[in-house]
């Protein structure tokens, strides 16, 4: 179903169940995999895209269509996480390495993460971008997002995210070269 | 020792993680069913949170409405008094005057003169006791001026 015939479905009362459980399928895995490219856990995951849902159908009576419905919905969803990493850091008073380094930990443990040894190497080295260099790069090189989209997502000119991806680029091939 | 470079693209791109089973197919499901369980406790929680605001509002809001009741109260005597005094310091040759010039007496005015202000009337209508006598006895006196 088409974004435009959701929203019409949302708009009425009858319909709007239906229409939001719809887009719940159409979303869930887009948002879910942003979601735990972040934040590592599966449950964290789970429970920080369930409150983006929330927020979604909370909102979504008042969202304008002049942006695209998915890029409205990752925004809420780039918010979650980044408000996440850091409540995680101020509750524990924790600097980002830290923060990077209890990641990695879960990433050598969790059975939900599989990987031959220079796959997880770059997910660690991953961890060790800030959040928002993180956000970026996961968008262009895993979901294969054009700038355009990521700059209307985290409100960031497409000069400085070419930038921004580039640099990021360097700083995981140096990671995984001496490590 | 410096190591050999290395390239982002010789990684091939894969997933490494993993969801339980069958998690998007539940996923819809739960997040309705928290989807309403929040929304009610949202409604429930504002409904409680507004009930105990006005609980505690009451009290407030009852003294605020005593004090704007008494305020208006004392303001409408002290205007009154204000009248009563202001009218006080005209003299009465003044307002004698006054009603010479402006006023349109009739008949009913006069009756609702007490004893005490005769005189006035008299000297308001300028003429003598006898005179108004001769002159009431043309006057005919109907029902309605009993």
């Amino acid at each position: 179903m088409e974004d435009k015939e959701l929203l019409e479905k949302f708009a009425h009362p009858e319909s709007r169940n239906l229409a939001f459980n719809q887009l719940v399928r159409k979303y869930q895995q887009k948002v879910y995999w942003q979601i735990r490219k972040m934040v590592i856990d599966h449950d964290d995951a789970d429970d920080l895209t369930q409150e983006v849902f929330f927020k979604v159908w909370k909102n979504l009576e008042n969202f304008r269509q002049d942006a695209q419905l998915y890029t409205w919905i990752y925004r809420i969803a780039t918010n979650e996480c980044l408000n996440f990493l850091s409540s995680k850091r101020r509750k524990f008073f924790l600097p980002l390495n830290d923060v990077a380094a209890e990641l990695a930990e879960k990433i050598d443990s969790s059975p939900d993460i599989t990987g031959d040894e220079i796959q997880l190497k770059l997910q660690k080295a991953l961890l060790r971008l800030p959040d928002k260099q993180r956000l970026v790069f996961n968008m262009k090189y895993y979901d294969d997002m054009k700038y355009e989209e990521i700059s209307e997502i985290l409100g960031t000119s497409v000069g400085a995210l070419k930038a921004s991806y580039h640099l990021a680029v360097k700083k995981i091939e140096e990671f995984i070269k001496y490590h | 020792m410096m190591k050999e470079d290395f390239k982002l693209n010789d990684i091939p791109k894969r997933n490494v993680y993993k969801v339980p089973e069958n998690y998007f197919d539940r996923l819809p499901m739960r997040v309705m069913e928290q989807t309403a369980a929040q929304e009610e406790a949202t409604v429930s929680i504002n409904s409680a949170k507004w009930w105990r605001l006005g609980r505690i509002a009451i009290a407030p809001l009852m003294l605020l409405l005593l004090f704007v009741c008494v305020y208006f109260y004392n303001n409408n005597r002290e205007a009154e008094q204000k009248d009563t005094f202001a009218i006080q310091q005209i003299p009465a040759q003044d307002i004698v005057e006054y009603l010479d010039t402006y006023a349109t007496l009739e008949a009913a005015d006069f009756e609702n003169l007490s004893v005490s202000h005769k005189g006035l009337a008299a000297e308001f209508l300028n003429v003598s006791p006898t005179s108004a006598e001769e002159e009431l006895e043309y006057y005919t006196l109907d029902e309605s001026n009993l």
